[in-house]
Parts: structure tokens; sequence; C-alpha cells
């Protein structure tokens, strides 16, 4: 059997007040989670949920109070744990003064690569995350949705098996959030484990696998995204082109069965797709002139 | 301080090795190795993970360097030359045995305040500032032992403590050859016709009262003095709240260090010398390192050779201050939640 690429068990984590130890804040409460290798899993829930501490524990960045954490069958308190794994913090800031090539070849050094390789390695990624053109430039001066950008690439400088993004979209305008979604995806279809936090439900929707939803720290909903949203007594048709008198049809058959029509509406686009298409437009015409 | 991660990590690690000890396993080869790496989560383009690699720790160490650098703390170093500049034009009226002393005394003594104030002011911000800005977590969430991490950010600050310094004596030399320069020209010109012999000696005294070859070993103890201030610093900050009250610690520090010794002295002779003063002031001592034996340059400046003895104690008291720092820093990082 193969070692998950994340495993959670009995995790609990109490922050003790400083001058009342007894009224501790219980951050997450008896925490079970597998999550297997490939998977994108979503850690899902509101603001102090204790997804962000799930994380740092999973990162070894804090300690649990019971319980332990597992990444691909290493106990995550090991910091050779940490060779699988690439982090996203929320908000990364990073060092201001480094240029995205610098601050690339810094984590890249960390991570034991030298000369030749890391210099590939640095090429790559800047092109993966499309700031070739701004690798000179220091990061003082990167937008938000930039940041986010070459914090994915530090995270997988090192091509590590499980990737862990803390709010990977937070601030970000929707061109950049979408960019960052397509790179997540890109990195499931090279197998590469996704393990995310995000309190934007209709992203999660789009990208996860299995998703976990945390409340008040503790795990209230876990499984595979289809099953946990499919509504189980009703079924959706989607028809292009269909005429008004096949629809009648279709109206009419269903009133002679036992079923019920519970809604007949014109399908929509996203609010999102419309305003990445008109950017767009925009942007091409002022290209234009 | 409690459940401090690294040490239950390390010990993890003891306990996976002695088992391996006792179940009478061979240690694994570094080709067994690197495939354990690939098969159980090591990347693919990095190589092995090692305890310790003094690779990682340059990297940290020349990317504080580069921090400090482009804050503009060198500004620091221009103060110094305009101070430099303005004490030498000024001290153009006195005699020359003055106006070489008063320069030395003023150019030491600022060398000496000068990588003080950098030691403690680059060194307050570093781990405040990595921990609100989550670079700590970008960095220790890759294979980073927080030890290595101490021990980097560290060695860049000594790193820029040694370039400043180096950069201030080469200046204070430079200007102090030049005055000397334009005395013995100024004394030639005003003894034309005067014997050989007597020239040769007044050459000779002016030569001697300008530049003396003990500033070198004064220069060095200002500089591990420094080094100290900075390792006591980053042991401050690792549990200070915000840069001022590191800031503010430390400049209690300082002024207590420099009146330990004579604080010292007075409690002995009230209290005499049993085991519990003894453990008292040692306590004391670590808490306030006695700054004012660090202050060589005094007897330097007033013509008193500092003996080889010492320097070297000298010297060894600042590394070993140093060193119990840096590694009290790491004790406490190594439990820090972040």
């Amino acid at each position: 059997m193969t070692n998950p690429a994340v495993a959670v068990n009995g995790l609990t984590k109490i922050f003790s007040a400083p001058l009342h130890p007894a009224r501790g804040i219980v951050a997450v409460k008896e925490l079970n989670l597998r999550i297997e290798p490939g998977e994108v899993f979503g850690l899902l829930g509101p603001n102090g949920s204790g997804k962000s501490t799930t994380l740092k524990i999973i990162l070894g960045l804090v300690s649990p109070t019971h319980g332990h954490t597992e990444i691909f069958g290493r106990d995550s308190r090991l910091v050779e744990s940490r060779e699988a794994v690439g982090f996203l913090p929320e908000n990364p800031y990073f060092y201001k003064y480094l240029t995205g090539e610098e601050t690339l070849r810094f984590f890249g050094r960390l991570c034991g690569l030298h000369g030749g390789r890391l210099k590939e390695r640095i090429n790559e990624l800047l092109e993966l995350v499309g700031l070739s053109k701004a690798r000179k430039r220091r990061l003082g001066t990167y937008s938000k949705g930039m940041l986010q950008r070459i914090g994915l690439a530090q995270a997988l400088i090192h091509e590590p098996r499980l990737v862990v993004l803390d709010e990977p979209t937070a601030g970000v305008d929707p061109v950049g959030s979408r960019e960052i979604r397509d790179l997540i995806l890109d990195l499931k279809r090279r197998g590469i484990t996704v393990l995310l936090s995000s309190h934007l439900l209709a992203q999660a929707q789009e990208i996860c696998d299995r998703v976990g939803i945390l409340a008040d720290g503790v795990l209230v909903r876990e499984g595979h995204l289809q099953e946990l949203i499919a509504i189980e007594n009703q079924t959706e048709l989607v028809i292009a082109d269909a005429s008004p008198q096949l629809i009648n049809e279709v109206e009419s058959v269903i009133n002679r069965s036992k079923a019920k029509l519970i809604e007949n509406r014109k399908s929509t686009t996203t609010l999102e797709r419309l305003f990445l298409e008109a950017t767009r437009n925009d942007n091409s015409k002022s290209k234009e002139k | 301080m409690a459940n401090p991660i690294a040490w239950r990590a390390d010990l993890l690690r003891l306990r996976q090795v002695s088992a391996r000890h006792e179940n009478h396993e061979p240690e694994m080869t570094n080709i067994e190795n690197a495939s354990t790496l690939q098969s159980i989560g090591g990347s693919t383009v990095a190589r092995p993970h090692r305890d310790f690699s003094f690779s990682r720790i340059l990297a940290i160490t020349l990317n504080t360097l580069t921090e400090l650098t482009r804050l503009k703390v060198f500004y620091v170093l221009l103060v110094f030359a305009v101070l430099l500049i303005g004490s030498s034009v000024f001290m153009a009226q006195f005699s020359f045995q003055q106006e070489f002393q008063i320069l030395k005394d003023v150019s030491l003594g600022a060398i000496s305040i000068f990588t003080s104030l950098l030691a403690i002011v680059a060194t307050a911000r570093l781990l405040p500032q990595d921990i609100e800005d989550r670079t700590v977590y970008t960095i220790l969430a890759k294979p980073v032992p927080r030890f290595e991490y101490i021990v980097g950010k560290i060695a860049g600050v000594l790193l820029l403590l040694a370039i400043s310094t180096l950069v201030m004596s080469a200046a204070f030399v430079l200007v102090l050859y030049l005055r000397e320069q334009a005395v013995i020209h100024a004394a030639l010109t005003q003894m034309s016709g005067t014997p050989p012999e007597q020239i040769a000696e007044v050459l000779a005294t002016i030569r001697s009262s300008a530049f003396n070859i003990d500033i070198v070993p004064g220069i060095i103890i200002i500089y591990l003095k420094a080094c100290l201030l900075a390792a006591l610093t980053l042991f401050v900050s690792t549990f200070a709240t915000t840069n001022i009250f590191t800031i503010v610690v430390m400049a209690f520090v300082y002024f207590i260090g420099h009146l330990q010794a004579t604080a010292r002295e007075y409690w002995l002779q009230e209290h005499g010398s049993g085991l519990l003063t003894r453990v008292f002031l040692a306590i004391v001592a670590l808490l306030f390192p006695d700054l004012q034996a660090f202050n060589l340059v005094d007897d330097i400046v007033a013509g008193t050779a500092v003996s080889l003895a010492v320097f070297a104690k000298t010297a060894l008291l600042g590394v070993f201050y140093t060193t119990i720092y840096t590694l009290l820093a790491a004790f406490v990082f190594y439990g820090k939640e972040l």
C-alpha cells in the first residue's frame, strides 16, 4: 500500500493564553484526514476555522497539542519531510529588495540546487508563471497577482510532490485568480498533489477532487466533491438549440410521469467568464489603438 | 518553549537510527538513500537532504547581507566619513601630537559606537520582520533546520559588521596617513638647512605619534564587541514582540554592560566572594556582558601597548559570548510557534 501524500491523525491544537493557561483556544479538534497522491484537496471553512493552523502543523511550523501528521509517510516534524513539499503562504510578501530571479535563486539554494540546474529551473518556472519579462524587477514593484505567481514558482523550485497553498487567490483580481487556478490544474495534470485552503467556494468547486469543511476546528464534512454537492433526487438536462415545441414536449412527458419539473430557465454564463471576456476585449481594443 | 518541534524531530530521528542498529540493519548506501528519497517523497531535482549544510547557511547569510545592504544601512559609514573629515579639518590648529591623539580618539570612539549601533539596529528587525512578512514560513517550509536559519542570519550581520569595520578603519588609517604626510611636509619645509640626524629624529617622532600597530588589535576587539551585541540582540528578538522592545532592552544592556565592572567591584567589596555571590555575579555577567573589558582602544590611544595575553583573553571572551548568545537564540527559536 502506498503512503498517503498527507495523513493527519487525531490532530488537536490548543493555543494557551499567556496569563491564563486554563483558558486555551481550541484551534483544531480531533482532526483526521488522508490525502492520496495526485489529488487536489480543498480545506474549506470560514475565517478562524483552523485551516491555516492545520496547514502549519502539517508543515512542521507549529507543534500539535495531540496527534500527529505525516507527509508521504514521514513524520512532518522531521525537517527532511519538507523535501517533498512546496508551500505558498497566505498573502506572501517575500523579500521586497530581491528581484524575481534572485528570489527563486535564494529558495533554490535552500533546497540544495546549484549551478546550471538551478539556472535552468529558474528559467522554466519564470516561463511557467509568466514572469520572464519581470525577472529583473524587484518584488517591491510587483502587483498582488505577480507576487502570488512568484510565490507559486518558489514553492515549485525543487519539484515537490506535494504543494500546499494557503488561500492562493486571496486578494487577487479575477484574471490573476484564473491564472493561478490554471496553474493548479496544470500541477494536477503533472501528478502533483495539491492541498489548498480557501473560503472562496466557487473556485474550490472548480478545481478540487475532494474537500473537507472545517468549522470551529472540527471537520464537519469530508469527501468527493461531486458526491457531497449532488442532490440525490434531482437531475439536470442542458439542451442546445431546442425549439419551443421540443421544450413543450419534454415538459408534457415529465408532467405525465410521477416526476416534477422544478425549474425551466435559460442557461447562463458565470459572472467571472463575462468579466474575463469583457476585459480581454477591452485590452485588445486598447492595444489596437 | 513548550513542545519544541525540532527536539522531537531529533529524538525521532535518533530513535529511527537506533532501531536500525538494534535490528542489525546495515546503514543505507547513498544509492539506496537517493532511491528512497525518490520513492517516499524526495524531490527530483534537489540533492538528497543533509542534516547540516553550509551552502544553505551561506544562502541565508548572503541574503541577510543583501537585505541589510539594500536597506542602505551603509549610510552610517557616510556619517562616519563626514565626522572624520570634519574633525581633521577642525584639528589642524593643534600641535601634531595633539592632533593625532584627538584624531585617533575620535575615530576609534566613532568606530566603536557606529559598529555597536549598527549591530543592534540591523539585527533587531531581522526575525520580527521575517515573521511579520511570513517569509520565515516559506523558508522553514523548505528543508531548512531552524538552527541553520539562525546561524545564517547572525553570520549575515557579522559579515556586514566586518565590512563596515574594515571600511571605517581604512578611512581612518587613510586620513591619519594623509595628516601625517602633511605634518612631515610642513616639518621638512620648516627645517630646511637642519642637520639630517635632527630631521630624522623629528620624522621618527611624527611617525610614532601617528600610526601605531597596536591600533589593529584594538579595532579587532571593537569588532568582536559589535558581534557580541548583534548575537545578544538576536537572542532578545527571538522572544521580543516588537523591534522597539528589543532596541530598548539592548540600550539598557549597553549602558549596564559598560558600568557592570565598577558595580561588580563594589559588590565584591561589600559582600565578599562567597559561592552565592559568585553565582549571582556570573548570572549578571551573562545577562549584561562586561562591555568595558572590550574597550582596549583608550589604552592604545594613550600610548600603552596591549599585551598579547590581554588581547587573546578579550578576543576569546568576545567569541565565547557571541557563540553562547547565538546558541541561546537558536534554542528559543527552536520551540517558537510561528
